[in-house]
């Protein structure tokens, strides 16, 4: 029906497009990005800056908000426009010394860190961005210092005290250092020990006393290998505590490996499965609460091991994709791409090409997650068994162990596996390594049959893989 | 009675003087006449096996190829019993490179016509055509039991069947056999040249070959035969010439297009690249012209998706593995694709003692093909291996492994001192997943090369694997690309036992490269492997000229002398390039 036949119908209202003030677009864009509503705040962003390209606050926003989603390379480039015209704006300091570091553009980072905190030398956050840059380049002094002068500031700093803990549990100053890691939970957006339905007021944090025949609540907290690392003080804290009953919660991954250490606890993967307990204490805060030092790390090892069945299934597997008179070495170049280092910790396969030139050696791929199909598209010398695709659980991958010579990897939880089992497991360490591979040493007092390979240059593994390469030979050599 | 239900010879039966005349017309030498009847009668009654047998025998004397194939179809569907009809039928498919249907009626005529020797010799050259030339010899074998005296036509094909399974010695015998019974048959002496040159005795194929050209100074196949073996003899100009000569005395001075990829690898043992590169791109395009045969696009493209969607982590995990049977020898797989150097390989391990040489087995194709018979499912290949979930059908693939063996036995390539046979059908990389669940102990060797190298090779030569991706540069391009992505995936979703190996580490550091090949397959070292081009077993595939020869470093970045003629392949095996680390500098 044409327009002039439907002489019913109403005319549609008139809209009057009032143009909205950047400053409002600008407040919205703000509260998407607060909201993790990214995509809008982005769309939003694009508007303003069609119209004012040169507008620093956007500039800079649009940084965040790029970054937020991945895309370093771009949200650099927003964020040094962000600075061409707001030249010397503490924030924009402040954040981009951040995205210069996960872009391994550590002296500009650095430059960055210096002049915001020059500019801005009372905001305690500048001074913690400084500390992180130093403590990513090594130079740990200068990280205490900064984080220090942070704290004067604002004490209650948790990123501050966590730079601290860092550094000084890196150091081997466990008893001060244990005492700022119990500052993680307080810092922006890490998710709490126990859910708020769950936390009773009447139901304390552990800290080391009597529990007399109650029930001690342990929590596997943060990543799987920690969870590993820190399972071998199961045992001790339930005869510390007196408890009469141990509930352990953790990863449906791990409860396998955890009901080795604690047969009658109650293990439990969902908060609503929770049993009533006295106290409650994260498995990586027992290391504080047993006051270890460095000479006094338990390694009991092995504290895993392998089921019995599952290694000779899996020695049979392995014999017949293997040929005999083949050396083992199994491989894994990646961690979960979630953690929060993984940037600094995870490689590539291809990383490892060296070792494939060495003769008379099979190698297996442990690797699990999506940098599995990495092993599809590598044609190396030497064989590549990728047994990712077989793998079912940390059972299968212990079981796997059992049969290898050795296990090469990045720092990631299938090294706190090999540790806990006493198999040989050579790590590969970034330059500024996470503080539980303390500083400058090749072994670890936490795994005796562990060998660290240390960077000497931030993302730089090609010497690290070349003396890997030289160790393996002899190691190896019949 | 209604007339519509009169049974057709009943209807027609008036016409039988027609069809008999037609016949008299055709024997009397009168083919117009003959024709106009036959035409006649079949507008009458389509379906008078006299009037189409006359026609047949008409268009085929034309040479009207369809139309003749057309004719014989009918012939056999109208009466399967047919014999001669039959015979015509798969000799016409035999002609045309059909293999799988031509072994169709061939298996047909041996069913109609036990005791006749052509129903075997059918089989015989089909057989020996399609790369099974022990099975092939047993009909050849019982075709000459089956004849009143030794036919020299028989002897001489059994002898070519013989070449081809690197019989040389018996290959001889029997052609001199031919030879003194029939001195003046064409293809018995070009047979023989060629079974000569392939066995190394270059001057003797040259006087055979003198010997055809006085019988018929004008035979085409001599002159290309003569220009192969002047090009061993490393004389190619003088093979030039010859081919030359061939094209100035034929309208337009043109070749065909086996005769000019013969003579672009001959100017490129000139070094006359540019003219080299021309000769293969004009004889690639008069193959496509003449065959009107094009890479099937996207078949193999479905094909692909299919295998990819059904190898995947999940379900391999719910599909059984076959048994290693340690009673028989075990293949061991050597993957590629066409002119990557699988032949080379092969040649190398096969040169020890405990691996015997099977060549190109066709047999994981065929399993492929037999799967929803063998595991009665209404699905073809891949989905078919869903019926291994079934409780009758969970030793199925113990039963296709167990196929596979009988066969390969069957075929004469397993010899029971040594525990390994080489199974080197390029692209069998294409089934990778299934090999794996077949043999799950058995060595996989991938043999990769410069993918621009393997396509310098892929335009000097006519190969027909990977559904025809041969008959153009981009198209093999292509299809290289696709079969990489699979083999990707199957490493990524499955376990295996495999070994990519590099052609150029062959040539670079030939010892370290077979003790790692010798050691991943797990049988000791053997210095004999080192001096391949003395296994004088003949390897049967195009490379066989190559492998007679040291290692030499000419094949290794050849492509830099056709880099304009590649240059459309360039973009489409960029990134497989970048991955394999191949440079184009």
């Amino acid at each position: 029906m044409s327009a002039a036949a439907s002489r019913d119908e109403k005319p549609a209202p008139r809209v009057l497009m009032a143009p909205v003030p950047v400053g409002e677009i600008f407040q919205v864009a703000a509260e998407y990005e607060r909201t993790g509503k990214l995509a809008e705040a982005e769309r939003l962003l694009r508007h303003v800056l069609d119209a004012h390209p040169t507008q620093a606050d956007a500039l800079h926003l649009m940084g965040i908000v790029v970054f937020r989603q991945g895309r370093r390379k771009e949200a650099l480039e927003f964020m040094e426009g962000a600075l061409t015209y707001g030249v010397d704006t503490p924030l924009y300091l402040r954040n981009i010394c951040e995205l210069y570091r996960t872009l391994w553009r550590h002296d500009e980072a650095l430059a960055a860190a210096k002049r915001a905190v020059a500019l801005a030398p009372a905001d305690p956050l500048c001074l913690h961005n400084l500390a992180i840059i130093h403590s990513e380049r090594a130079e740990y002094d200068e990280a205490l210092a900064c984080a220090q002068a942070a704290l004067a500031i604002d004490p209650k700093q948790p990123g501050a005290h966590f730079v601290r803990a860092e550094v000084l549990l890196a150091r081997g100053q466990m008893e001060e250092g244990w005492e700022e890691y119990e500052w993680r939970f307080q810092i922006g957006g890490a998710a709490p020990l126990i859910p708020p339905q769950v936390l009773r007021a009447d139901r304390p944090q552990w800290q080391g006393e009597r529990l007399d025949g109650k029930t001690l609540l342990l929590i596997g907290d943060q990543g799987f290998g920690d969870v590993i690392q820190f399972s071998r003080y199961i045992p001790w804290a339930r005869e510390h505590s007196g408890a009469g009953a141990i509930a352990i919660g953790c990863g449906k991954e791990l409860g396998e490996l955890i009901r080795q250490l604690a047969p009658r606890a109650a293990i439990f993967q969902k908060w609503d499965e929770c049993p009533p307990y006295a106290a409650y204490a994260a498995l990586s805060g027992l290391p504080r609460l047993a006051k270890t030092r460095v000479e006094t790390i338990p390694a009991p090892i092995p504290y895993l091991r392998a089921d019995a069945a599952k290694i000779v299934a899996w020695r049979e597997r392995l014999g017949s994709l293997i040929p005999k008179g083949f050396r083992r070495v199994g491989l894994v170049w990646a961690g979960r791409p979630a953690h929060n280092n993984d940037r600094n910790r995870s490689t590539s396969l291809a990383t490892y090409k060296p070792l494939f030139d060495l003769p008379g050696i099979a190698f297996v791929a442990l690797q699990k997650g999506p940098a599995t199909p990495q092993a599809g598209g590598l044609f190396a010398r030497a064989p590549l068994v990728n047994l990712g695709a077989e793998i079912g659980d940390y059972g299968d991958t212990m079981a796997i162990m059992e049969n290898l010579d050795v296990i090469v990897s990045v720092d990631t939880s299938v090294v706190h596996l090999a540790g806990a089992l006493g198999r040989p497991v050579w790590v590969m360490i970034p330059r500024a390594p996470d503080w539980r591979w303390l500083l400058g040493r090749e072994d670890t007092p936490w795994y005796p049959t562990m060998r660290l390979f240390r960077q000497t240059k931030p993302n730089a593994w090609e010497d690290v893989v070349a003396r890997i390469k030289v160790a393996l030979a002899g190691y190896l050599a019949p | 009675m209604v007339p519509g239900s009169l049974p057709p010879a009943a209807a027609s039966r008036h016409l039988v003087p027609l069809v008999e005349r037609a016949i008299q017309a055709h024997r009397h030498g009168a083919p117009e006449t003959a024709e106009k009847l036959a035409l006649e009668v079949l507008e009458l009654a389509p379906d008078r096996p006299g009037a189409l047998s006359v026609l047949y025998e008409i268009r085929k004397a034309q040479g009207n190829r369809p139309a003749t194939e057309a004719l014989a179809r009918r012939l056999v569907a109208l009466d399967p019993n047919n014999f001669p009809a039959t015979n015509e039928l798969a000799l016409l498919l035999l002609n045309k490179g059909d293999l799988a249907e031509a072994e169709v009626h061939a298996r047909n005529a041996v069913r109609i016509a036990p005791e006749n020797a052509q129903s075997h010799n059918l089989m015989g050259m089909i057989l020996t055509e399609a790369q099974r030339p022990q099975v092939a010899e047993y009909h050849y074998r019982r075709a000459l039991e089956l004849a009143a005296a030794r036919d020299p036509i028989l002897l001489a094909n059994l002898a070519w069947n013989l070449k081809n399974q690197g019989r040389m010695e018996e290959s001889r015998a029997l052609y001199e056999e031919s030879f003194a019974g029939a001195p003046e048959v064409r293809q018995t002496l070009l047979g023989w040249a060629r079974m000569e040159e392939a066995d190394r005795n270059f001057d003797r194929a040259a006087e055979l070959l003198d010997k055809l050209e006085a019988l018929a100074p004008d035979d085409v196949g001599m002159k290309v035969a003569r220009a192969v073996v002047l090009g061993r003899q490393k004389k190619p100009a003088e093979a030039v010439a010859v081919l030359d000569a061939l094209a100035a005395g034929r309208e337009g001075a043109r070749l065909g297009p086996n005769e000019l990829l013969e003579k672009g690898r001959l100017l490129d043992s000139l070094g006359e690249y540019e003219a080299a590169g021309q000769a293969f791109i004009e004889g690639k395009k008069l193959a496509r012209e003449l065959s009107g045969q094009q890479y099937l696009d996207q078949h193999a493209n479905q094909m692909i998706a299919r295998l990819k969607g059904f190898f995947t982590q999940g379900r391999l995990k719910l599909l059984p593995r076959a048994g290693v049977r340690t009673d028989v020898p075990q293949p061991l797989f050597i993957l590629g694709f066409p002119r990557s150097g699988t032949t080379l390989v092969e040649q190398t391990l096969t040169a020890h003692p405990m691996i015997s040489a099977g060549d190109e087995l066709p047999l994981i194709n065929d399993l492929t093909q037999m799967m929803p018979r063998m595991l009665n499912s209404p699905l073809t290949y891949p989905e078919a291996l869903a019926e291994l979930w079934m409780g009758d059908q969970r030793d199925g693939l113990d039963r296709l492994r167990d196929n596979y063996l009988a066969r390969a036995r069957q075929m004469g390539v397993v010899r029971d001192e040594a525990p390994w046979f080489t199974d080197k059908m390029p692209l069998n990389e294409t089934h990778l997943g299934l090999i794996a669940l077949l043999f799950p102990a058995s060595p996989v060797i991938h043999v990769i090369r410069h993918p621009l190298d393997v396509m310098v090779s892929a335009i000097s030569n006519l190969f027909t694997h990977g559904l025809y991706c041969g008959h153009a540069l981009e198209t093999a391009a292509t299809h290289y690309v696709r079969v990489m992505e699979l083999v990707e995936h199957y490493r990524t979703e499955m376990s295996l036992k495999y070994l990519p190996v590099r052609y150029e580490d062959m040539i670079a550091d030939q010892e370290a490269t077979v003790r790692a090949l010798l050691g991943f397959v797990g049988v000791d070292w053997y210095e004999g492997c080192l001096a391949f081009h003395e296994n004088r077993r003949y390897a049967r595939t195009a490379s066989y000229a190559q492998v007679t020869e040291k290692l030499y470093d000419r094949s290794v970045g050849r492509w830099r002398n056709y880099r304009g003629v590649l240059e459309p392949a360039i973009p489409i095996l960029a990134p497989i390039m970048e991955k394999l680390g191949y440079s184009t500098e």
